[in-house]
């Protein structure tokens, strides 16, 4: 019954990497461990653990991955770092958590929960698409011209901006997110995946699958790439720059506002300086995956939350993200312009 | 000529400015996170303070009473900073900090300046072990919280095997090296695990679903409560049967608040709350001042701690550091967490109890001095 076919483990090894995986099972008396070891083995085999864990890996890459297209999308257009997306990021899950909440209390929740939840996702990308042109606006367009320490320190400049702003506004705690997924859960081969859950990750990859067609199949994702490609060049041939660089700043913020809702709804509480912890994996994710490229960000995301899940299931969890940057800069070594980056700034004149 | 005489007016001024400063306020400094993850328990201690000095009014030598307050954000470096501009400010009393952290460094510049440091929350018992005169600290210390969780694990959970969970600060680790060496002295339960996670992070999967497989009969959360919060709804999620047990910094209506339903069953450990009218008369008043659904955990400390210190000020007649320090230890004062006495080390004489969650409430539910239910 126990199948690791499926992960195609040779039977030693798999002894091998039960002492590796299991170090805490062992007990430092020798004749307790076997016991010890018997007893946590009915609990949860391994393929189950692996399971669990590849689930949690996939979560939190594809939240990492909703934001990093943020930084990617934004970079691979006017050629700047938005600082300012991680607080992008918690203003949706704020935004989310207020219109989440005066649904519940009308009561929606309950009766119309697809509708509640099209509107939540729906108020919080909007609002912070609006946020993210006026963002670019005043304070990335005025420096457009100028040179890239002046646009840089004016996004660090938004990004405290906006945490201020959102800390007056929202208060310095946490606050606590409507949960309206409970804890039911489906199991698959001894793995939990929670109704939330199946219902993020579809949402996330919807959102990935659904920003690939729009940057490749319409006119307007034709626009995006010439202006990332040659702006002079797609101004020659008529591409309204201005336009294409809004719309970019418009669906980048939405993004991280829905991965803002996202990380409400699953981890039950938003703060005004959540962006943070976020903001750096998902930058190291983008970078990781080559900044500029989306699908690079999307397995940047995968990867980051990959190691971080896999290294705390494995190895002792407190070097969990000295690891995740270490992967970082070796991935930048061997290969500067990250995964799937096509070193663009060197082949651009 | 007209130059040196600009410059004797001002430094005139502000020596004037400033001896009459000293002569009618008295400034009690507040140091606690008012940014960052643990702004809300910082918030509490703040608010704590004003309100004792809202209660007591009138203090016989002083026109006013001035509460100064400092950030620490929970981090060596921002407390130390604080202090010092707490010390230049001229405060004569200081309550704080929240995080152990944050504490220890901050004592330095402060015993040095001699100022009288009381600590509403800090726990861990290195802080009260340098003897330091001028310092004091209300909550009980983690060795007597570890003894407490340990004797509640043996003689009433009469658990075998446990796995303990940190955040590698200094409050968080050295109460699982406390919980550590008072398991192994007995030998009763077995540490099957030991488990670390990054101080703000959101997601714990990899190590709760880690520890599910290991499935030790209890998991002792050594964490704050934002991250404490989250775990908790993370391991329900994950239908992990172990019991759950924490301690003092999770202890807050806000874990009840985020947690929700996820945290029905869990077991902390926290001072015991008496019951006494000036209690309730407390809570009332902060509810109304602040405009606060709950009173923080915290808030009830650093509300005896600026009570404390306005009364020790009024008996001593001065708020001087020896002769206040002096009179802070040879009396017994009456507060809302109790009866405060300090011994020589600056510690009070008073010690944990358990709670259980129950019904989306903290309610007391064994005590380990006397090993019976409550």
């Amino acid at each position: 019954m126990r199948n690791v076919s499926s992960i195609r483990i040779p039977t030693s090894h798999f002894r091998i990497l039960n002492s590796i995986i299991c170090l805490p099972c062992r007990s430092p008396e020798g004749e307790g461990a076997l016991s010890d070891l018997k007893r946590n083995f009915s609990s949860m085999d391994l393929s189950a653990f692996l399971l669990q864990q590849f689930v949690n890996a996939i979560f939190l890459g594809s939240i990492y991955a909703l934001i990093a297209l943020g930084y990617t999308m934004v970079y691979g257009i006017i050629e700047l770092i938005n600082f300012a997306h991680g607080e992008l990021f918690t203003a949706g899950a704020f935004i989310g958590l207020i219109v989440l909440t005066a649904l519940q209390q009308i009561g929606w929740v309950e009766t119309h929960f697809v509708l509640t939840m099209i509107i939540v996702f729906g108020m919080a990308m909007a609002y912070v698409a609006v946020l993210g042109v006026a963002v670019e606006h005043v304070a990335y367009k005025p420096l457009r011209t100028s040179s890239r320490l002046a646009a840089l320190l004016s996004a660090l400049g938004m990004s405290i901006f906006l945490s201020n702003g959102m800390m007056l506004s929202q208060g310095v705690s946490d606050r606590a997110y409507p949960q309206v997924f409970g804890f039911e859960a489906i199991e698959i081969m001894g793995a939990r995946i929670t109704n939330g859950q199946i219902f993020i990750i579809l949402l996330a990859f919807a959102l990935m699958v659904g920003l690939q067609l729009f940057v490749h199949r319409t006119r307007l994702g034709k626009a995006m790439r010439a202006t990332a490609q040659n702006k002079t060049m797609a101004r020659i041939l008529g591409i309204d720059i201005d336009m294409t660089i809004r719309i970019t700043f418009m669906i980048g913020p939405a993004l991280g506002a829905a991965a803002g809702v996202m990380v409400g709804l699953h981890y039950g509480a938003v703060r005004f300086d959540m962006g943070f912890i976020f903001m750096i994996k998902a930058f190291a994710a983008a970078i990781l995956g080559g900044i500029g490229s989306i699908p690079g960000a999307m397995i940047g995301g995968l990867i980051i939350g990959g190691i971080e899940v896999f290294w705390a299931a494995f190895l002792p969890s407190a070097w969990k993200d000295v690891t995740t940057f270490t992967v970082l800069i070796l991935v930048l070594y061997l290969r500067p312009s990250g995964l799937l980056g096509e070193g663009t700034t060197e082949v651009r004149v | 000529m007209r130059k040196i005489a600009i410059l004797v007016l001002c430094f005139a001024l502000i020596i004037g400015f400033q001896g009459m400063a000293a002569a009618e306020t008295l400034k009690i400094g507040t140091l606690s996170p008012l940014t960052g993850p643990y702004a809300q328990d910082g918030t509490d201690i703040l608010q704590g303070v004003k309100t004792a000095v809202a209660v007591y009014g009138q203090l016989k030598g002083f026109d006013k009473v001035e509460v100064v307050p400092g950030d620490s954000a929970c981090d060596g470096g921002k407390a130390t900073m604080a202090a010092n501009k707490l010390i230049n400010s001229g405060v004569n009393v200081v309550i704080g900090a929240y995080c152990s952290s944050a504490t220890e460094p901050a004592q330095i510049p402060l015993m040095d300046a001699k100022i009288v440091q009381i600590t509403p929350a800090s726990t861990n018992e290195r802080l009260t072990a340098k003897g330091y005169e001028y310092f004091f600290r209300m909550p009980p210390r983690d060795d007597v919280q570890a003894w407490s969780t340990v004797q509640f694990l043996e003689k009433k959970l009469k658990a075998k095997t446990i796995a303990l969970i940190d955040d590698k600060q200094t409050y968080t680790a050295g109460l699982t090296a406390n919980i550590t060496k008072f398991a192994e002295e007995s030998g009763k339960v077995k540490i099957v695990a030991h488990e670390h996670i990054t101080p703000g992070d959101s997601d714990f999967t990899a190590v709760l679903t880690k520890l599910k497989r290991v499935n030790p009969d209890v998991i002792y959360m050594s964490v704050y409560q934002p991250e404490g919060s989250k775990m908790i709804q993370q391991a329900r999620k994950l239908a992990m049967k172990s019991a759950f047990l924490s301690e003092d910094a999770v202890f807050h209506p806000k874990f009840l608040e985020v947690a929700g339903p996820a945290a029905e069953g869990v077991y902390l450990t926290f001072a015991q709350a008496p019951d006494t009218p000036e209690r309730r008369q407390f809570i009332k008043t902060y509810m109304a001042m602040w405009n606060a659904k709950a009173v923080g955990s915290y808030a009830y400390y650093a509300y005896d701690a600026g009570m404390m210190a306005l009364a020790a000020i009024e008996k001593a007649g001065t708020a001087k550091a020896d002769p206040l320090q002096k009179t802070i230890r040879s009396n017994t004062w009456t507060g809302v967490s109790g009866d405060i006495k300090f011994d020589k080390h600056g510690d009070r004489k008073i010690a944990h109890i358990v709670w259980l969650v129950k019904d989306n409430q903290f309610a007391p539910y064994w005590d380990p001095l006397t090993g019976k239910d409550l």
